[in-house]
């Protein structure tokens, strides 16, 4: 049994590259149809996210396509040119291609190390192929141990508990440091930046409900507001929408402080609540940064996150080793087991042929001693089933433990012309 | 020997604080399990010798004043493995664990074996003048740490800082909850049992027993304990303040202090609480040759509570009961 994989990824090719090699879900379907006409006896998953595309294929090498003819295939299903995806192609066989698998799978080869989407989207497109009947027993066990590798890897490191982008940074590991629970705090949208929206989409994860957007513009507040559900407020209500609020993400344009010391000494007169949590993403800051020192307040500006950031993505670094240890052992794990798995038909044989001859003995001697009981019968059979375990256990073990190094044809073949079984 | 089952305990607990403060260093898998194994270990271990002790001594697990002390720690300890399974990686065993092993020393070093005295018609109060009152001790403990961890969060976020490394830190809104909440159980707890106290101090009286005087150290420490709590709760819930970390430190520290100070009055200070007060049991551990009726107990002969002990068992002084026999 053999595994060919043949993609593309972030890592060389780019964007506009990988964005005419992407397969959504329909074009995935229509793919592996076209696979399974192709090459009918090979086993074949699709794997397309918006960093890599790649094409998974198991079966006996004699029926198995070449690495030319998948990356053709890809190329030919969208129409392209296959010289122009040649260059970024690349192709791992075997447990090459298993290690690739369990790293990708594990968030280890993503763009943002340690991501939590990729796994997901690796059992979504296995799951896909099992349901259009291209995947078969082969990927079956391959991408069951593939799942099992990342959450190995997720449990057994921090990975994935680093996060490494501003606004789930500004969410996780500091909004949820103040805050319990959010869908009981108002949370006051100031501008209408992109990171705004991003940190309120995470916000809105955690419960957030109470949503209010102040803009300059009252048209652009206003369709703000309509598509996250709050409301808007006037430029001239700032003060007062600041008071009333428990979180809020600053992010305009504007070259001067918004939220300057007297201004937020206002705000401070007006509040009944505390404490409240400012997230200032706009450069230049919107607060100036004496706000922060006020009793109550908990500022953080973009510096402050990113210098999170930073740390985070180090921290996943320094767990990168003990990640690709973990990936690696399940591999080696897996081939092993795969390997050994050859070796099933002819160890049944064996165990077959010494059943005959021990069946045939025991007949012999309990005909030579009638006058053995049904206790006593039943230990001498037992006495000679134990006789053959152990008599097997040493060449089957042979066996596994060169399974570890691949396929032990050598052996195989020994075996069977010693016992002359059926290879 | 019980000081060996103490010590026994005390080991396994002060392992599990030794590897809660590790996680300030690195990292292991293996720790988890290692802190929950040996607080579990050592809190069955706990339990076995106050189970002993209630099968051995009268009136126990509450019948004297280390007893009591070792079921307030036992109490916070349970506490602590349950907040181990709910929240793994919080280090509350940081606070909780000195606590207890603060109130497992004193039980150790300090408080009196010797049981309290037992009368069948003031047992119920007894135990809930006891049980009540451990729990409002456990309830302050809980408001103290939940305190100090509020402290140190709100201290790491005013410095901008990151997550931790080995442990995650509740929020300041579930600390602060944690906080007031456990204030209020202690007010409820500690109304409870002074009421209990009082019950007791008038059975005492209806039976010719002398009661605790007011002025007695522990009953003008608990009492000035409950009235500021109550301030306390009335504060936490009620005054929002923009600087919530000066409250927050405020309440936390003047409670301890004064749970602190009820506790020194019982175990260190000249207290005639939970003495017996019967003379003729104090003074030479007989009853006196002469025929005694029933006493009469009068107020002047306890001198407002001021020291007149004297001496009594398990290297402490002892109230001299200066109540006077009509004989």
């Amino acid at each position: 049994m053999n595994l060919l994989l043949v993609g593309c990824s972030h890592h060389q090719t780019p964007l506009a590259v990988r964005e005419r090699l992407a397969f959504n879900e329909a074009q995935t379907v229509a793919a592996l149809s076209a696979m399974r006409h192709c090459w009918p006896q090979t086993e074949a998953v699709l794997l397309s996210t918006c960093n890599r595309v790649e094409l998974y294929l198991g079966g006996e090498k004699e029926t198995l396509p070449s690495a030319e003819e998948a990356g053709a295939f890809l190329a030919q299903f969208h129409g392209l040119p296959h010289n122009l995806i040649q260059p970024y192609l690349y192709v791992y066989e075997d447990e090459e291609a298993v290690r690739h698998l369990f790293a990708v799978a594990s968030s280890l080869d993503s763009m943002v190390l340690g991501e939590a989407q990729i796994l997901g989207q690796v059992k979504d497109a296995y799951q896909l192929s099992a349901a259009q009947g291209a995947a078969g027993p082969i990927f079956h066990a391959t991408f069951q141990t593939a799942v099992k590798a990342a959450r190995r890897v997720a449990t057994e490191t921090t990975l994935h508990q680093r996060r490494v982008s501003i606004p789930s940074v500004a969410v996780a590991d500091f909004a949820q440091q103040v805050f319990d629970r959010f869908d009981d705090k108002q949370v006051l949208v100031i501008g209408a930046g992109e990171m705004a929206e991003e940190t309120l989409k995470y916000l809105q994860d955690q419960g957030a409900r109470q949503i209010t957007v102040v803009n300059r513009s009252a048209e652009r507040a206003e369709e703000l507001a309509r598509r996250w559900q709050g409301r808007a407020a006037t430029w001239e209500e700032l003060v007062e929408a600041a008071a009333s609020a428990d979180v809020i993400i600053s992010t305009t344009g504007a070259q001067q402080p918004i939220l300057t010391a007297e201004r937020f000494a206002q705000v401070t007169a007006q509040r009944r609540r505390w404490p409240v949590f400012i997230l200032d993403l706009a450069v230049p800051r919107d607060v100036e940064p004496t706000v922060g020192d006020q009793p109550g307040v908990y500022l953080f500006s973009i510096d402050d996150l990113k210098a999170v950031c930073d740390a985070n993505r180090r921290q996943r670094d320094a767990e990168l080793p003990l990640a690709m240890r973990i990936v690696e052992e399940e591999a080696a794990q897996f081939m092993a087991d795969l390997h050994h798995k050859a070796s099933a038909p002819l160890i049944v044989q064996l165990r077959q042929g010494w059943q005959k001859p021990k069946e045939e003995e025991l007949q012999r001697l309990f005909n030579k001693l009638p006058q053995l009981d049904d206790h006593a019968r039943a230990e001498i059979r037992q006495a000679f089933d134990r006789l053959v375990n152990k008599l097997l256990h040493l060449p089957l073990d042979t066996l596994r433990n060169h399974a570890r190094q691949g396929v032990p044809h050598s052996l195989m073949d020994a075996l069977a012309k010693l016992f002359r079984l059926k290879e | 020997m019980s000081r060996m089952g103490i010590i026994c305990f005390a080991a396994s607990y002060g392992i599990a604080l030794l590897l809660e403060v590790s996680r300030l260093w690195f990292r292991s898998r293996l720790r988890g399990v290692v802190i929950l194994g040996c607080t579990a270990a050592g809190l069955i271990a706990h339990t076995l010798f106050l189970g002993y002790r209630a099968f051995t001594v009268t009136g126990s697990p509450l019948s004297s004043e280390m007893d009591w002390c070792l079921l307030a720690a036992w109490v916070l300890v349970a506490l602590y493995l349950m907040l181990l399974f709910a929240y793994p990686r919080t280090p509350f065993g940081l606070v909780l664990l000195p606590l207890a092993l603060g109130l497992i020393g004193a039980a150790g070093w300090w408080a009196s074996r010797e049981p309290y005295p037992q009368a069948p018609a003031s047992r119920v109060w007894g135990l809930i003048h006891a049980g009540a009152i451990l729990a409002a001790t456990v309830a302050v403990l809980v408001a103290f740490a939940a305190g100090v961890i509020y402290l140190f969060q709100a201290y790491r976020l005013k410095q901008r800082r990151g997550p931790l490394g080995g442990f995650w830190v509740p929020s300041l809104e579930w600390l602060d909850r944690m906080n007031s909440r456990s204030l209020g159980a202690a007010v409820v707890a500690l109304a409870v049992g002074l009421f209990a106290g009082v019950m007791l101090n008038w059975i005492n009286y209806q039976q010719h027993v002398p009661p605790l005087p007011w002025s007695d150290p522990l009953v003008m420490t608990t009492l000035a304990m409950f009235w500021w709590l109550l301030v306390a709760l009335v504060l936490a819930v009620w005054y929002r303040p923009a600087d919530e970390v000066r409250k927050v430190a405020f309440i936390t520290i003047i409670s301890f202090i004064f749970l602190l100070t009820a506790l020194a009055a019982l175990l260190l200070m000249n207290t005639s609480h939970g003495r017996n007060r019967n003379p003729w049991q104090e003074q030479s551990g007989q009853a006196p040759q002469v025929s005694v009726e029933p006493y009469v107990w009068q107020e002047s002969s306890l001198r407002g509570g001021i020291c007149l002990w004297g001496p009594a068992g398990h290297g402490r002084s002892r109230p001299p009961f200066v109540a006077q026999l009509r004989t």
